[in-house]
């Protein structure tokens, strides 16, 4: 009876601890992301282009009305860019960025449209930095803390900079978790993170860019 | 004695455990859960993450065969089985709200089995005849459809709450009386004078009737609502006649008989209703994909199957807790009096928990898919 129970126990824990969970993303999105300087050598923003999975694709297309079946035309695009946007400023564009370690604030994407090619929908916008801002490293990170949207950077070329030819862009792929990381990754059931925690950060797509 | 309890209460702390890392882990989903694609999370969880990302991504490999070729879509149909496996290890899909339902409500892992299944069924249907009404008839864009999911996951959410409630006032009156029963050490010949009847007649109410009088000013009242006239909860009262005799007069809440009843069928129903009322995200998008290659049927062929391997793995948890919980009651069944007591609280407990977790999906804390990221 009583390794009869702790059997019970164990598979119940372990089946349990198995549907620990994990968001499922359902859209899927490759990012090319341009880093947008002045003249004189100050961060001005970010132009996005953000590439949709098929199957999103579809989804968000879905009752667009156009003139051409498999085709669509800017114009016919317009209003579900400016929803796509809309909907965005939610979740703070998904992108984060970093002066020197202060944190930047982002304006209203502005220059947005909708582009659909080889049956995926690419959205390209820009989004200004509500104060322009210098600095010797500059991070930018893309990523949806609720990974329900599963950012990853285009294969080609998929960070470049605009008009800071002194300045150099790299950027990192999310890395494994270091062992620290990971026995906190274990504890976070029992001891939660605060909501202001920026924990997730950690597993996002960094960009750095150094100046000198 | 001392043995039996200690297995009682690890079972005990198990199962709450289990139930509240459920929770937790869902809440802090959004910043515990590793980016999917690059972080490659160690063991069997990271396994099953990465292959339900695996499959849900070749299922449009798959639709776009079966558009060129037929046979194409029997692949079709395996990967969507597979994903349904895998997918609903995630959160949602009722796991936990079905589990703490067979829990509090004493259900045995048949009935469990049958609920996961029919929620699952549900939910495949749902998001069909979203799909059909909004997209195919209609035309409406994802914004619209998005909205309507949205409609419909409160009203689900809604329920469940209101299901978890009434389970709380049930199983926590159910709890007074049990602890009542164990505080007032009633004398031994009273309460052998009620037992033998109570026994060999099915559990009714008029049944209170044959009771002391004394005994009748003293419980009669709880019992006499409508979920005894009602056969719904039967076994409630039916405790309340049991635990003269000896404080667990039975193995695990109702006869199987009441079970089967109309009553119990409806009420396990209604669970499954509210769970399954709230369409799967991903179902959704493989529908309005499989549209716009003209291939709504395949679609819908995909979805019903995705949902059979969704209610495999949900049957599979459940039937888990189900055994967990007839374990610790048959455990509790040792130990008189307290073991009782103990099976009432797991089950206001679990109650509770259906409460709780309708309440933060509601709040939108436990969302574990949306759709309006990009679509308003």
């Amino acid at each position: 009876m009583t390794r009869r129970t702790c059997c019970y126990c164990a598979i119940l824990l372990l089946s349990l601890s198995v549907s620990r969970a994990q968001a499922h993303p359902h859209v899927w999105v490759t990012f090319h992301s341009e880093i947008l300087y002045a003249a004189d050598g100050i961060m001005t923003g970010i132009r996005h282009a953000w590439t949709f999975d098929d199957m999103f694709s579809a989804y968000a297309l879905q009752g667009i009305s156009h003139a051409k079946k498999g085709q669509y035309t800017r114009e016919e695009l317009a209003s579900l860019a400016q929803t796509n946007v809309d909907s965005l400023k939610e979740y703070d564009y998904f992108t984060y960025a970093r002066a020197d370690g202060k944190k930047l604030k982002f304006a209203d994407p502005s220059d947005y449209w909708l582009e659909y090619k080889n049956a995926v929908l690419t959205l390209h916008f820009t989004l200004p930095l509500k104060a322009p801002a210098a600095a010797k490293a500059m991070q930018i990170e893309i990523y949806d803390p609720s990974i329900f949207v599963d950012f990853e950077f285009a294969k080609d070329k998929p960070v470049s900079l605009s008009g800071a030819p002194q300045c150099l862009a790299t950027y990192d792929l999310p890395h494994q978790p270091t062992p620290a990381e990971q026995a906190r990754l274990g504890q976070l059931d029992s001891v939660p993170l605060d909501p202001s925690s920026t924990y997730g950060e950690i597993f996002a797509n960094k960009i750095l860019v150094k100046c000198p | 004695m001392t043995r039996s309890r200690a297995v009682a209460l690890t079972t005990l702390a198990a199962i709450f455990v289990a139930c509240t890392t459920g929770i937790l882990s869902a809440s802090s989903a959004p910043f515990g859960a590793p980016h999917p694609a690059a972080l490659p999370m160690p063991g069997v969880m990271g396994w099953i993450f990465a292959e339900q990302a695996a499959f849900y991504r070749s299922l449009s490999t798959f639709i776009r065969a079966a558009k060129e070729d037929g046979a194409a879509m029997w692949e079709l149909f395996g990967i969507s089985f597979m994903y349904g496996v895998f997918h609903a290890v995630g959160p949602g899909h009722g796991k936990a709200v079905i589990s703490s339902y067979l829990v509090a409500n004493e259900e045995t892992w048949r009935r469990g089995v049958v609920l996961s299944f029919v929620s699952a069924a549900i939910q495949s249907v749902v998001a069909i005849i979203v799909v059909a009404i909004a997209a195919v008839l209609l035309g409406a864009t994802a914004k619209a459809i998005g909205l309507t999911v949205h409609l419909v996951e409160v009203t689900s959410y809604v329920l469940v709450v209101l299901i978890g409630l009434r389970l709380v006032y049930v199983k926590g009156r159910g709890f007074l009386i049990a602890c009542r029963e164990l505080t007032e050490h009633r004398p031994p010949d009273l309460a052998f004078a009620s037992a033998p009847a109570a026994k060999s007649l099915s559990a009714t109410t008029f049944r209170m009737s044959e009771r002391p009088p004394g005994a009748m000013a003293m419980r009669g009242g709880q019992c006499q609502v409508e979920e005894c006239t009602a056969h719904a909860h039967a076994f409630l009262c039916h405790d309340d006649h049991e635990h003269h005799e000896s404080a667990w007069g039975h193995a695990h809440g109702p006869e199987p008989a009441a079970l089967a009843g109309a009553g119990g069928w409806r009420r396990g129903l209604a669970a499954v209703v509210a769970v399954g009322l709230r369409p799967c995200s991903g179902a959704i998008i493989v529908l309005i994909f499989a549209l716009a290659q003209d291939l709504f049927w395949t679609g819908v062929g995909a979805t019903l199957i995705m949902g059979l391997g969704t209610a495999a793995t949900v049957a599979v948890i459940a039937t888990i807790a189900a055994s967990a919980r007839e374990v610790a009651g048959r455990i509790a069944k040792t130990r008189a009096g307290p073991g009782m007591l103990a099976m009432r609280a797991i089950e206001v407990g679990a109650a509770a928990l259906i409460v709780v977790l309708g309440a933060l999906l509601l709040a939108g804390y436990m969302a574990s898919e949306q759709l309006w990221m990009f679509t308003g």
